[in-house]
């Protein structure tokens, strides 16, 4: 009979976490109009989602163990490549945003070759270095990249028209806010596709237990190179969606240290082993650093990450999602959730 | 025709030779005991058989071929699985989930897994005996169950020699029982046997050939009670006193 009660309970919290999670996914699509249509507001969750995808994208790495301070790399490579392309050839964004993702998977290629073979913080202090290759290079080849005063006056992205309806993306922040939505739900779907396949399996295995890995027949070098590619691809496209998205690039902005660190920040936070933490802690944090310690503290807002970080690693090292996830996992596993 | 063949396989580590000059083989369905003190040379024996280290000279031939510069996972492919010295579980994935990934790896993967590699998995933690802990994470499983644990996973490569390191090292007396049962059990499946065993806990009961090493040289190979009786072999373990040498 006690057990009988204590699955119920298990039952009731995983029901209570799925409908939260349901509920919040309806009010990201109800967004606009709960927010009056705010420009301010739908900027500030825009930019939350993108960083979502960052974050999404950051965590394919980050689940075979690595932690990479440089996905800046990826994203700057991404939106200058698009930004260049679209600007310069006069390709369409659509074209060259995915070009843009496939640049910054070749600078991916290179990261992997030159720092696969570390681990652990080399692995980590590798990456925070090589940002500075590609950021030195677009800051000084003016020719082609205009140099430090970065390209202004990007193409925004077409309205996308079907039938009589049709979605303005860079002309309102309506239309940005679902579209990024829409490429944020792409990225989940992705990474639930990743984690849940064999793929997944031989990236966890590769995390918890190298060695045994190769004993099965997993081949570690192979896996790790494929989730930087991964990774480094999904960067990119974000770092080309936010060139076109704002219609500015310049070195300093998009190989800055912010979008290495916020993503790694968020996906730590929401669990770095999990599917959606990553998105969630971007979902939360964003805003509430932007509404609610900006103003506060104009100047040192961001110490909000640093206290964030340094709780969850002492509280919750699976990140809050993680988690609340582990305990449902177990609940399930040993049979009490049928 | 011998399953596995050593010819003067040799591994130098610096200026130190971890294995000398060893000539060996195995015959399909043997199970074959190494034994030797401490830094003898038998891990590293594993190592250069499995491909995790290069053999600095010599050759490795398993089933006639000369699989000496293969790859883990091609000679993983071939028929060649091993354990560690120390359990390796994946510690956060289930047991289940542990021995379903050293099925789907070895072979011709697949991006999902299939029912049948679950069921594959699932009866070899009934062979080894853990089947009611498939769910509980690898992690949480005692010593002796992590040791069952490595062995069914090797297992799920389907291997056709099964390399075993020390795997009934710190057992109880009725562990070590059950680990005999259970090695007897994995032969009748066809698998052939090579383990290593350095207090002898299980070759001597269960092997029907040892081969002892000493500082990286073959000292005997025989019987169990051959090699057991060897002079070297009795001063390699137990050291003598000069006037008897």
């Amino acid at each position: 009979m006690r057990k009988e009660a204590v699955v119920s309970k298990d039952l009731k919290r995983v029901h209570l976490v799925q409908a939260a999670l349901l509920l919040s996914f309806f009010l990201l699509l109800l967004l606009p109009v709960l927010a009056g249509y705010s420009d301010y507001i739908l900027q500030v969750f825009t930019h939350a989602l993108l960083l979502a995808t960052l974050a999404l994208a950051w965590n394919i790495l980050g689940s075979s163990g690595a932690i990479s301070l440089g996905h800046a790399a990826f994203f700057g490579v991404g939106a200058y490549g698009s930004a260049l392309l679209s600007h310069d050839l006069g390709f369409s964004p659509w074209f060259t945003i995915p070009l843009g993702g496939f640049l910054a998977t070749t600078v991916a290629l290179i990261v992997g070759f030159l720092c696969l073979r570390l681990r652990g913080a080399y692995f980590a202090l590798a990456t925070l270095a090589f940002v500075e290759i590609p950021k030195v290079i677009t800051d000084n080849w003016d020719g082609l990249t205009r140099g430090s005063l970065g390209l202004v006056g990007l193409p925004g992205l077409p309205t996308l028209r079907l039938g009589s309806y049709s979605l303005d993306i860079s002309g309102s922040p309506v239309g940005s806010y679902y579209f990024v939505l829409c490429y944020a739900l792409v990225l989940v779907l992705v990474v639930t596709l990743i984690f849940r396949s064999n793929l997944g399996l031989a990236l966890q295995a590769i995390r918890e237990e190298e060695i045994a890995a190769q004993a099965v027949g997993i081949q570690v070098q192979r896996y790790r190179i494929l989730s930087l590619l991964v990774s480094g691809f999904f960067t990119g496209i974000g770092g080309a969606l936010y060139a076109h998205l704002i219609r500015y690039v310049e070195p300093g902005l998009v190989y800055g240290l912010h979008f290495s660190a916020i993503p790694m920040i968020f996906a730590i936070c929401g669990g770095r082993f999990t599917i959606l933490g990553p998105a969630l802690a971007a979902l939360i944090l964003y805003p509430l650093d932007q509404f609610i310690f900006h103003p506060l503290v104009p100047a040192g807002h961001e110490f909000l990450y640093g206290v964030i970080i340094i709780l969850t690693i002492l509280f919750m090292p699976s990140g809050f999602w993680g988690h609340l996830r582990k305990e449902q996992l177990v609940s399930i596993k040993t049979g009490s959730i049928e | 025709m011998s399953l596995l063949r050593l010819e003067a396989l040799s591994k130098k580590f610096g200026d130190h030779w971890a294995l000398r000059d060893i000539e060996f083989s195995i015959n399909p369905g043997e199970i074959v005991g190494l034994m030797g003190p401490n830094g003898a040379g038998k891990t590293t024996m594993f190592n250069l058989i499995s491909g995790r280290h290069r053999p600095s000279s010599g050759k490795v031939l398993f089933a006639d071929k000369d699989i000496t510069h293969y790859k883990p996972h091609e000679i993983l492919r071939l028929g060649i699985s091993r354990t560690f010295q120390s359990s390796r579980p994946f510690a956060k994935m289930s047991t289940l989930e542990n021995v379903v990934a050293g099925r789907i790896f070895s072979k011709d993967f697949h991006l999902f897994t299939r029912p049948s590699d679950i069921e594959t998995a699932e009866q070899l933690l009934e062979l080894v005996g853990i089947a009611h802990k498939a769910q509980m994470p690898a992690g949480e499983l005692t010593l002796s169950e992590q040791r069952r644990l490595d062995l069914a996973r090797a297992l799920a490569t389907q291997p056709r020699l099964l390399l075993l390191d020390e795997v009934a090292a710190g057992f109880s007396p009725l562990a070590v029982k059950q680990a005999v049962d259970l090695v007897l059990r994995v032969r009748e499946r066809g698998v052939t046997l090579f383990i290593i065993d350095h207090f002898l806990t299980l070759s001597l009961r269960v092997s029907d050939r040892l081969l002892a090493l000493d500082r990286g040289e073959k000292v005997a190979e025989g019987s169990p009670r051959e090699v057991m009786r060897n002079r070297e072999v009795i001063r390699a373990y137990l050291g003598m006193r000069r006037k008897e040498e």
